[in-house]
Protein backbone atom coordinates (compact mmCIF):
# COMPACT_ATOMS: atom_id res chain seq x y z
CA UNK A 1 0.00 0.00 0.00
CA UNK A 2 1.49 3.71 -1.01
CA UNK A 3 0.72 6.35 1.22
CA UNK A 4 -1.61 8.85 -0.38
CA UNK A 5 -0.20 12.58 -0.19
CA UNK A 6 -2.62 14.55 -2.46
CA UNK A 7 -5.93 14.63 -3.40
CA UNK A 8 -4.88 14.42 -7.15
CA UNK A 9 -3.56 11.03 -6.75
CA UNK A 10 -6.80 9.72 -5.54
CA UNK A 11 -8.62 11.03 -8.53
CA UNK A 12 -5.86 9.97 -11.28
CA UNK A 13 -6.09 6.50 -9.71
CA UNK A 14 -10.10 6.31 -9.87
CA UNK A 15 -9.47 7.54 -13.38
CA UNK A 16 -7.28 5.06 -14.15
CA UNK A 17 -9.47 2.35 -13.55
CA UNK A 18 -12.30 4.09 -15.50
CA UNK A 19 -10.10 3.64 -18.52
CA UNK A 20 -11.52 1.15 -20.87
CA UNK A 21 -13.87 0.52 -18.30
CA UNK A 22 -17.34 -1.97 -19.23
CA UNK A 23 -19.03 -2.46 -16.33
CA UNK A 24 -17.27 0.22 -13.76
CA UNK A 25 -18.56 -0.15 -10.25
CA UNK A 26 -17.30 1.07 -6.24
CA UNK A 27 -18.33 2.16 -3.59
CA UNK A 28 -16.00 5.30 -2.92
CA UNK A 29 -17.69 8.74 -3.23
CA UNK A 30 -15.83 10.93 -1.35
CA UNK A 31 -16.37 14.09 -0.09
CA UNK A 32 -13.61 16.08 -1.01
CA UNK A 33 -13.56 18.46 1.98
CA UNK A 34 -13.28 14.92 4.53
CA UNK A 35 -11.00 12.98 2.15
CA UNK A 36 -8.31 15.76 2.86
CA UNK A 37 -8.73 15.63 6.12
CA UNK A 38 -8.08 11.66 6.00
CA UNK A 39 -4.85 12.04 3.63
CA UNK A 40 -3.71 15.28 5.87
CA UNK A 41 -3.68 12.78 9.01
CA UNK A 42 -1.84 10.27 7.11
CA UNK A 43 -4.92 7.97 7.33
CA UNK A 44 -4.84 7.07 3.24
CA UNK A 45 -3.58 4.21 1.17
CA UNK A 46 -3.82 3.44 -2.67
CA UNK A 47 -2.95 -0.16 -3.96
CA UNK A 48 -3.11 -0.15 -8.49
CA UNK A 49 -4.33 -3.15 -9.40
CA UNK A 50 -4.94 -4.56 -12.93
CA UNK A 51 -8.39 -2.78 -13.68
CA UNK A 52 -8.70 -1.46 -10.74
CA UNK A 53 -7.65 0.46 -8.02
CA UNK A 54 -8.03 0.08 -3.65
CA UNK A 55 -8.04 2.43 -1.32
CA UNK A 56 -7.28 2.16 2.14
CA UNK A 57 -7.90 4.74 5.17
CA UNK A 58 -6.50 3.35 8.38
CA UNK A 59 -9.47 3.43 11.16
CA UNK A 60 -8.27 2.56 14.47
CA UNK A 61 -7.14 -1.27 14.31
CA UNK A 62 -8.91 -1.73 11.06
CA UNK A 63 -9.05 -0.72 7.25
CA UNK A 64 -11.93 0.87 5.73
CA UNK A 65 -11.78 -0.36 1.82
CA UNK A 66 -12.90 1.54 -1.15
CA UNK A 67 -13.09 0.45 -4.34
CA UNK A 68 -12.97 1.67 -8.29
CA UNK A 69 -13.30 -1.51 -10.44
CA UNK A 70 -13.45 -2.06 -14.92
CA UNK A 71 -15.91 -4.36 -13.56
CA UNK A 72 -17.05 -7.17 -11.39
CA UNK A 73 -14.50 -9.75 -12.44
CA UNK A 74 -11.48 -7.36 -12.00
CA UNK A 75 -12.54 -6.75 -8.41
CA UNK A 76 -13.29 -10.33 -7.73
CA UNK A 77 -9.68 -11.15 -9.24
CA UNK A 78 -7.63 -8.57 -7.46
CA UNK A 79 -9.12 -8.42 -4.18
CA UNK A 80 -8.48 -12.13 -3.78
CA UNK A 81 -4.86 -11.85 -4.89
CA UNK A 82 -4.48 -8.42 -2.63
CA UNK A 83 -2.25 -10.06 -0.04
CA UNK A 84 -2.68 -7.91 2.47
CA UNK A 85 -6.21 -9.29 3.08
CA UNK A 86 -4.08 -12.39 4.77
CA UNK A 87 -3.09 -10.10 7.34
CA UNK A 88 -4.90 -6.97 7.73
CA UNK A 89 -8.90 -6.23 9.52
CA UNK A 90 -10.59 -5.45 6.46
CA UNK A 91 -13.91 -3.46 6.25
CA UNK A 92 -16.28 -2.24 3.29
CA UNK A 93 -19.66 -0.78 3.01
CA UNK A 94 -22.02 -2.09 -0.10
CA UNK A 95 -25.04 0.46 -0.65
CA UNK A 96 -28.04 0.04 -3.04
CA UNK A 97 -30.48 -2.22 -4.20
CA UNK A 98 -30.12 -5.62 -3.56
CA UNK A 99 -29.33 -6.53 -7.53
CA UNK A 100 -26.38 -4.24 -7.34
CA UNK A 101 -25.27 -5.13 -4.31
CA UNK A 102 -25.53 -8.95 -4.36
CA UNK A 103 -23.24 -8.22 -7.62
CA UNK A 104 -20.69 -6.77 -5.74
CA UNK A 105 -21.35 -9.15 -2.64
CA UNK A 106 -20.52 -12.18 -5.07
CA UNK A 107 -17.46 -10.53 -6.11
CA UNK A 108 -16.10 -9.62 -2.60
CA UNK A 109 -16.84 -13.22 -0.99
CA UNK A 110 -14.57 -15.47 -2.50
CA UNK A 111 -11.80 -13.42 -1.19
CA UNK A 112 -13.18 -13.96 2.38
CA UNK A 113 -15.47 -10.96 2.84
CA UNK A 114 -18.54 -11.53 5.19
CA UNK A 115 -21.44 -9.78 6.38
CA UNK A 116 -20.80 -8.00 10.06
CA UNK A 117 -23.57 -5.40 9.64
CA UNK A 118 -26.43 -4.31 7.88
CA UNK A 119 -27.68 -0.51 8.29
CA UNK A 120 -30.77 1.27 6.87
CA UNK A 121 -31.38 4.53 5.52
CA UNK A 122 -34.43 6.56 7.56
CA UNK A 123 -35.66 9.78 6.02
CA UNK A 124 -37.59 12.53 7.28
CA UNK A 125 -39.10 15.17 4.86
CA UNK A 126 -41.22 18.18 5.57
CA UNK A 127 -40.60 21.22 7.49
CA UNK A 128 -39.59 20.66 10.82
CA UNK A 129 -41.99 20.45 13.96
CA UNK A 130 -42.01 23.14 17.14
CA UNK A 131 -41.77 20.90 20.11
CA UNK A 132 -41.79 21.87 23.53
CA UNK A 133 -38.41 22.63 24.89
CA UNK A 134 -36.72 20.68 27.55
CA UNK A 135 -33.57 20.50 29.43
CA UNK A 136 -30.92 22.89 28.10
CA UNK A 137 -29.00 22.00 25.01
CA UNK A 138 -26.28 23.89 23.16
CA UNK A 139 -23.56 23.39 21.18
CA UNK A 140 -20.51 21.24 22.18
CA UNK A 141 -17.50 22.95 23.25
CA UNK A 142 -13.91 22.34 22.39
CA UNK A 143 -13.22 20.93 25.81
CA UNK A 144 -15.94 18.52 24.96
CA UNK A 145 -13.92 16.94 22.48
CA UNK A 146 -12.55 13.91 24.34
CA UNK A 147 -15.98 13.02 26.08
CA UNK A 148 -17.74 13.07 22.78
CA UNK A 149 -15.19 10.66 21.05
CA UNK A 150 -15.77 8.47 24.38
CA UNK A 151 -19.75 8.54 24.10
CA UNK A 152 -19.90 8.19 20.74
CA UNK A 153 -17.33 4.93 21.01
CA UNK A 154 -18.80 3.66 24.20
CA UNK A 155 -21.95 3.14 22.09
CA UNK A 156 -21.10 2.33 18.64
CA UNK A 157 -19.58 -0.35 16.78
CA UNK A 158 -16.16 0.96 15.01
CA UNK A 159 -16.61 -1.59 12.35
CA UNK A 160 -19.89 -0.74 11.50
CA UNK A 161 -20.67 2.62 12.05
CA UNK A 162 -17.71 5.01 10.60
CA UNK A 163 -16.92 6.59 13.85
CA UNK A 164 -15.39 10.23 13.95
CA UNK A 165 -11.83 10.40 14.91
CA UNK A 166 -11.11 12.91 17.61
CA UNK A 167 -10.07 15.91 15.43
CA UNK A 168 -12.58 15.08 13.21
CA UNK A 169 -15.10 15.76 16.36
CA UNK A 170 -12.79 18.76 16.99
CA UNK A 171 -13.70 20.30 13.32
CA UNK A 172 -17.05 19.46 13.99
CA UNK A 173 -17.18 21.41 17.24
CA UNK A 174 -15.82 24.39 15.61
CA UNK A 175 -18.28 24.03 12.68
CA UNK A 176 -21.53 23.61 15.55
CA UNK A 177 -22.80 20.56 14.42
CA UNK A 178 -22.64 18.39 17.54
CA UNK A 179 -25.28 19.97 20.19
CA UNK A 180 -24.55 18.54 23.23
CA UNK A 181 -27.10 18.19 27.37
CA UNK A 182 -24.80 18.67 30.23
CA UNK A 183 -25.68 17.13 33.88
CA UNK A 184 -23.62 19.04 35.77
CA UNK A 185 -20.75 19.46 34.16
CA UNK A 186 -20.93 15.61 32.83
CA UNK A 187 -21.65 15.11 29.06
CA UNK A 188 -25.26 13.25 29.24
CA UNK A 189 -26.08 12.90 25.49
CA UNK A 190 -25.26 14.20 21.99
CA UNK A 191 -26.58 14.76 18.59
CA UNK A 192 -23.88 14.84 15.64
CA UNK A 193 -25.12 16.56 13.11
CA UNK A 194 -24.07 17.15 8.91
CA UNK A 195 -26.31 19.85 7.29
CA UNK A 196 -25.75 20.77 3.38
CA UNK A 197 -28.18 23.02 1.68
CA UNK A 198 -31.33 22.04 1.87
CA UNK A 199 -30.66 18.62 3.38
CA UNK A 200 -29.28 17.23 6.93
CA UNK A 201 -27.96 13.81 8.12
CA UNK A 202 -27.93 12.82 11.93
CA UNK A 203 -24.60 11.37 12.40
CA UNK A 204 -25.15 9.88 16.22
CA UNK A 205 -27.89 10.52 18.29
CA UNK A 206 -26.23 9.60 22.07
CA UNK A 207 -27.19 9.16 25.62
CA UNK A 208 -24.84 8.33 28.19
CA UNK A 209 -26.10 5.58 30.22
CA UNK A 210 -27.04 6.83 33.47
CA UNK A 211 -28.69 9.34 32.03
CA UNK A 212 -31.09 7.47 30.06
CA UNK A 213 -34.64 8.12 31.02
CA UNK A 214 -34.07 11.94 31.91
CA UNK A 215 -35.59 13.12 28.20
CA UNK A 216 -31.72 14.00 27.19
CA UNK A 217 -32.29 12.13 23.73
CA UNK A 218 -35.40 14.04 23.25
CA UNK A 219 -34.28 17.36 24.22
CA UNK A 220 -31.22 17.51 21.61
CA UNK A 221 -33.58 16.23 18.74
CA UNK A 222 -35.89 18.53 19.35
CA UNK A 223 -33.17 21.18 18.98
CA UNK A 224 -31.54 19.84 16.50
CA UNK A 225 -35.00 20.00 14.46
CA UNK A 226 -35.80 23.61 15.72
CA UNK A 227 -32.69 24.84 14.40
CA UNK A 228 -32.73 23.48 10.66
CA UNK A 229 -35.95 24.69 9.89
CA UNK A 230 -35.02 25.25 6.70
CA UNK A 231 -34.04 22.00 5.80
CA UNK A 232 -36.53 20.10 3.70
CA UNK A 233 -35.19 16.61 4.06
CA UNK A 234 -33.38 15.04 7.24
CA UNK A 235 -31.43 11.41 6.53
CA UNK A 236 -30.12 9.05 9.14
CA UNK A 237 -28.57 5.57 9.12
CA UNK A 238 -29.06 3.09 11.92
CA UNK A 239 -28.02 -0.50 12.25
CA UNK A 240 -31.51 -3.23 11.18
CA UNK A 241 -30.86 -5.00 14.55
CA UNK A 242 -31.17 -1.83 16.77
CA UNK A 243 -35.14 -1.86 17.52
CA UNK A 244 -35.06 0.48 20.34
CA UNK A 245 -33.33 3.65 18.02
CA UNK A 246 -35.69 2.55 15.31
CA UNK A 247 -38.81 3.22 17.23
CA UNK A 248 -37.10 6.56 18.63
CA UNK A 249 -36.29 7.92 15.27
CA UNK A 250 -39.51 6.73 14.01
CA UNK A 251 -41.56 8.70 17.29
CA UNK A 252 -39.66 11.75 15.33
CA UNK A 253 -41.57 11.41 12.24
CA UNK A 254 -38.17 9.25 10.53
CA UNK A 255 -39.12 6.44 8.43
CA UNK A 256 -37.06 3.91 6.10
CA UNK A 257 -36.06 5.16 2.35
CA UNK A 258 -35.22 1.75 0.90
CA UNK A 259 -31.74 2.25 0.95
CA UNK A 260 -29.52 -0.80 2.64
CA UNK A 261 -26.10 -0.32 3.69
CA UNK A 262 -24.37 -3.82 3.70
CA UNK A 263 -20.88 -3.35 5.70
CA UNK A 264 -18.52 -6.45 5.05
CA UNK A 265 -15.61 -7.66 6.85
CA UNK A 266 -12.93 -9.77 6.54
CA UNK A 267 -10.20 -10.78 9.44
CA UNK A 268 -12.35 -9.56 12.20
CA UNK A 269 -12.39 -13.42 13.88
CA UNK A 270 -13.72 -12.88 17.11
CA UNK A 271 -13.39 -9.31 17.77
CA UNK B 1 -41.76 10.52 -21.98
CA UNK B 2 -41.33 12.22 -18.93
CA UNK B 3 -39.00 15.62 -18.42
CA UNK B 4 -35.83 15.58 -16.49
CA UNK B 5 -37.18 17.75 -13.94
CA UNK B 6 -39.97 15.35 -13.58
CA UNK B 7 -37.92 12.11 -13.19
CA UNK B 8 -35.97 14.62 -10.40
CA UNK B 9 -39.69 15.32 -8.62
CA UNK B 10 -40.81 11.82 -8.68
CA UNK B 11 -36.49 10.87 -6.97
CA UNK B 12 -36.64 13.69 -4.36
CA UNK B 13 -40.36 15.43 -4.21
CA UNK B 14 -39.48 17.10 -1.30
CA UNK B 15 -37.21 19.63 -3.64
CA UNK B 16 -37.97 22.54 -5.98
CA UNK B 17 -35.38 21.47 -8.72
CA UNK B 18 -36.43 24.80 -10.58
CA UNK B 19 -35.03 26.85 -7.71
CA UNK B 20 -32.07 25.41 -7.87
CA UNK B 21 -28.78 26.30 -10.25
CA UNK B 22 -26.84 23.67 -8.10
CA UNK B 23 -28.08 20.26 -6.98
CA UNK B 24 -25.50 19.22 -5.34
CA UNK B 25 -24.33 22.12 -3.11
CA UNK B 26 -28.21 22.53 -2.13
CA UNK B 27 -28.08 19.01 -0.70
CA UNK B 28 -30.96 18.14 -3.08
CA UNK B 29 -29.05 14.98 -4.85
CA UNK B 30 -26.48 12.59 -2.69
CA UNK B 31 -24.69 9.91 -4.68
CA UNK B 32 -27.27 7.48 -3.91
CA UNK B 33 -29.96 9.17 -5.19
CA UNK B 34 -27.34 9.63 -8.70
CA UNK B 35 -27.36 6.09 -8.91
CA UNK B 36 -31.60 6.35 -8.86
CA UNK B 37 -31.45 9.19 -11.40
CA UNK B 38 -29.14 7.35 -14.06
CA UNK B 39 -31.47 4.61 -13.58
CA UNK B 40 -34.72 6.18 -14.16
CA UNK B 41 -32.97 8.47 -17.37
CA UNK B 42 -31.74 5.06 -18.70
CA UNK B 43 -35.30 3.77 -18.58
CA UNK B 44 -36.81 6.74 -19.98
CA UNK B 45 -34.90 7.62 -22.82
CA UNK B 46 -33.66 3.92 -23.50
CA UNK B 47 -29.97 4.51 -23.13
CA UNK B 48 -27.56 3.38 -20.96
CA UNK B 49 -25.52 6.26 -19.41
CA UNK B 50 -21.50 4.87 -18.99
CA UNK B 51 -20.33 4.08 -14.91
CA UNK B 52 -17.70 6.87 -15.88
CA UNK B 53 -20.01 9.74 -16.16
CA UNK B 54 -22.06 9.51 -12.95
CA UNK B 55 -19.83 12.27 -11.33
CA UNK B 56 -21.44 15.04 -9.32
CA UNK B 57 -20.62 17.61 -11.81
CA UNK B 58 -23.03 16.05 -14.26
CA UNK B 59 -25.98 16.28 -12.08
CA UNK B 60 -25.20 19.86 -10.78
CA UNK B 61 -28.39 21.26 -12.59
CA UNK B 62 -30.53 20.57 -15.60
CA UNK B 63 -28.41 21.80 -18.35
CA UNK B 64 -25.62 19.41 -17.30
CA UNK B 65 -27.95 16.94 -17.02
CA UNK B 66 -29.32 17.45 -20.10
CA UNK B 67 -25.94 17.34 -21.69
CA UNK B 68 -25.30 14.17 -20.17
CA UNK B 69 -28.34 12.91 -22.11
CA UNK B 70 -27.03 13.95 -25.15
CA UNK B 71 -23.70 12.66 -24.67
CA UNK B 72 -25.38 8.89 -24.06
CA UNK B 73 -27.35 9.30 -27.23
CA UNK B 74 -30.99 10.19 -25.78
CA UNK B 75 -32.83 12.27 -28.18
CA UNK B 76 -35.07 14.79 -27.89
Amino acid sequence: MTPIQTSGEVFDAVQRAKAGATAFCTNFFPVESKLRGWIDHGEMFVELRDRAAFFFRKDRDFLRFYFCAADGAALQREIAAWPGLKTERVVTDLVGNESAVNNLRSALEPAGFRQHAQLQRLMRTGRPESGADGLPVGFAEKADGPAVLGLIESLFDRYGEQLPMLYEIEAAIENRQILAVRNDSELAGLLFFETQGLASTVRFWAVAEKFRALKVGSAVMRQYLKIHDAVRRFTLWVNVGNENAIRKYRHFGYAPDGLIDHVLASGLGST
Amino acid sequence: MKSVIEILTEIRPEFDFAASGDFIADGMLDSFDMVTLVSALDKNWGISIQGTDIVPENFQNLQTIEALLRKSGAKP
